[in-house]
């Protein structure tokens, strides 16, 4: 799988660590990515809720050398070839088959089985980001059921914009209106918070 | 107890043996009263590195009637300052660890864990590094000795394998990090004179692996890929040693006998008065016997460096060590590439803080760590499992300090 962009290092129910392989991009922060499972044959679907980046070996830590990112590549080579960018992603849906759309329904919520370790993540096309919308059941998992180390309304934010984006401008304000009405009911018609976010996805 | 500054004496001329070392104040060495280490007093401002224009100054460390030497005849008291280190530059470093047999352990077991590092500096092309899978290539002939003998192997065996793969590494690791036109150094870990094969109570064995050691040497001067080794806070004392000499001919001729006085010294302790940051000795030739059975033009050479300890250094002169460089003689009697292999280590020490940054990245890819050395057993011990031998057994002892109780 030579387009993989990443790796999966640590797995759970919930959410998988992944680890960006040397060359790739990572994914954008409340991006979708996809995991095809080589055991299962299912599919999950994860949004990119946290990004780090770290020294790969254990017990070696960054330090600041005062020299620009290509200097650092000319003179410390190794420096920047020990650093690794891991992302830590929320498992949200899954498909009883492969990736794309013959694969079998698609459902917003947890796979029966985890996704393994050193399984490959790809980001998800635009169509499978809009097949992730109505009628949005995953943004209650995001609601209700948080990762407590990431801003909820930022991810909330991130995963609008991704929503607008993957229809296009042609598609108007119709699915981010309908992802609204979900937010609001799950706001309990908390208006205000509901507008800061839509204020930002603007 | 004071060593007396018999140092001093040195500006001096024999007709083989000539040593120009500082002169113009007293270099006292002082022991500690405890034996302990050794402090030196503050130099007076202004002093100056004496050099003996009268005499046709070279040094010849042993057999000096051997024509190649005279090639070399140099200002031993000379000094050189660091070149600028080219870019684009290729280095090259690898280094070895091991897990050495366990008599706690059954059945013998061990391993070498060899690590490659190239850079290519000035450039944005991506690095080498990576530590090589254990490999034994050895010689079919090696092979079955160690297979009918492995109960047997002795740490100095797996030591001298060691040092083996690492420079069968380096060389291999330098062919393929080679480009054309751009200059490379192969930078090995400690030094190049192999003296400690002798000790395994095998003479075929022993002269076996020199033998394949000073085959790799020529391949590389074959090949053209300079070749140099580090060797750091060196504990060497060749050139006391030939001060020794030196003193007992002046004896001879109703000097007073100071010889004594130079006993316990070593020749970093030389340099540190002469060296400023930066700097290098001039190279002399090892007399060491293990290398009657390397070429003679693969004959090591070495010299001494004041290495900076960081890029800042030269605010603290006192910062950073006198390390030794050894380099086979083909390097030696390249004035190029001798200002090559000094401006790379000089730069190097610069960016690993008074270590050459290329060899501490060798070393972090190479060395086995206590968990890694657990794992390797659990392996063996899998192994053996599988292909239904007898498990693994270890000592009481050895149990016992896996698993403490509280």
């Amino acid at each position: 799988m030579p387009d993989a962009t990443a790796e999966i290092i640590e797995a759970s129910t919930r959410a998988f660590v992944a680890e960006v392989h040397d060359g790739q991009d990572a994914p954008a922060f409340g991006s979708w990515v996809e995991v095809e499972q080589s055991d299962t044959g299912h599919t999950l679907y994860g949004l990119v809720s946290h990004m780090e980046m770290s020294a790969r070996a254990p017990g070696r830590q960054a330090q600041a050398f005062g020299q620009s990112q290509e200097e650092l590549r000319k003179e410390r080579p190794q420096v920047m070839a020990l650093l690794r960018t891991t992302f830590r992603a929320q498992v949200l849906a899954y498909r009883d088959g492969p990736a794309g759309d013959d694969g079998g329904a698609l459902r917003q919520t947890l796979p029966p089985r985890l996704p393994s370790v050193h399984d490959f993540v790809r980001c998800c096309a635009p169509e499978t980001v809009r097949a992730l919308g109505a009628p949005y059941d995953f943004l209650r998992t995001l609601v209700q059921d948080p990762d407590p180390a990431v801003p909820t309304d930022d991810l909330l934010v991130a995963v609008l914009c991704q929503v607008r984006d993957a229809h296009g401008e042609a598609a108007g304000d119709e699915p981010l209106v309908e992802a609204g009405r979900t937010l609001s009911r799950l706001f309990d018609d908390d208006h205000e918070r509901l507008q800061s976010i839509l204020r930002r996805v603007e | 107890m004071l060593v007396r500054g018999t140092v001093s004496v040195i500006l001096t001329k024999r007709q083989r043996l000539c040593y120009v070392v500082c002169c113009a104040w007293p270099p006292v060495l002082h022991r500690s009263a405890q034996g302990g280490a050794i402090a030196r007093p503050e130099p007076p401002p202004n002093r100056p590195i004496a050099t003996c224009s009268t005499c046709t100054p070279f040094l010849a460390t042993s057999t000096p009637s051997a024509p190649t030497r005279s090639r070399r005849r140099r200002n031993a008291g000379a000094t050189y300052p660091a070149p600028e280190r080219a870019a684009p530059f290729t280095a090259v470093a690898t280094d070895g660890s091991q897990i050495y047999p366990d008599r706690h352990v059954e059945p013998t077991c061990y391993l070498i864990n060899t690590s490659r590092v190239a850079f290519q500096y000035g450039t944005l092309e991506t690095p080498v590094l990576e530590a090589t899978p254990p490999h034994f290539g050895h010689h079919a002939k090696l092979a079955e000795r160690l297979d009918a003998e492995l109960g047997r192997v002795t740490n100095e065996i797996v030591s001298a394998q060691r040092d083996e793969q690492e420079l069968k590494a380096l060389l291999e690791t330098s062919r393929e990090a080679h480009r054309d036109d751009r200059p490379l150094v192969a930078l090995a870990d400690g030094t190049l004179i192999r003296w400690m094969i002798r000790g395994m109570d095998d003479r075929d064995l022993e002269e076996e692996m020199i033998g394949r050691y000073a085959a790799l040497l020529e391949d590389f001067r074959r090949e053209e890929l300079p070749l140099a080794s580090y060797v750091s806070m060196p504990g060497n004392a060749e050139l006391i040693n030939l001060l020794g000499v030196h003193l007992r001919m002046d004896e001879a001729g109703g000097a007073p006998d100071q010889e004594g006085a130079l006993a316990g010294l070593l020749d970093r302790w030389l340099f540190a008065e002469t060296l400023a940051p930066g700097e290098r000795s001039a190279t002399f030739t090892s007399a060491s016997r293990i290398q009657t059975r390397y070429a003679e033009e693969d004959r090591i050479c070495y010299f001494y460096a004041h290495v900076p300890a960081g890029p800042d250094s030269s605010a603290h002169p006192d910062d950073g060590e006198i390390a030794r460089v050894e380099v086979p003689r083909w390097v030696a009697d390249s004035p190029d590439l001798l200002d090559r292999v000094h401006g790379l280590v000089t730069s190097e020490c610069a960016k690993g803080e008074g270590y050459p940054m290329i060899l501490s990245e060798a070393h972090e890819h190479a060395v086995i760590r206590a968990p890694e050395k657990e794992r390797f057993y659990q392996m063996i011990e899998r192994a053996l499992q599988e292909q239904g031998l007898p498990p693994m057994r270890r000592s009481r002892k050895a149990r016992s300090k896996r698993s403490p109780a509280v």
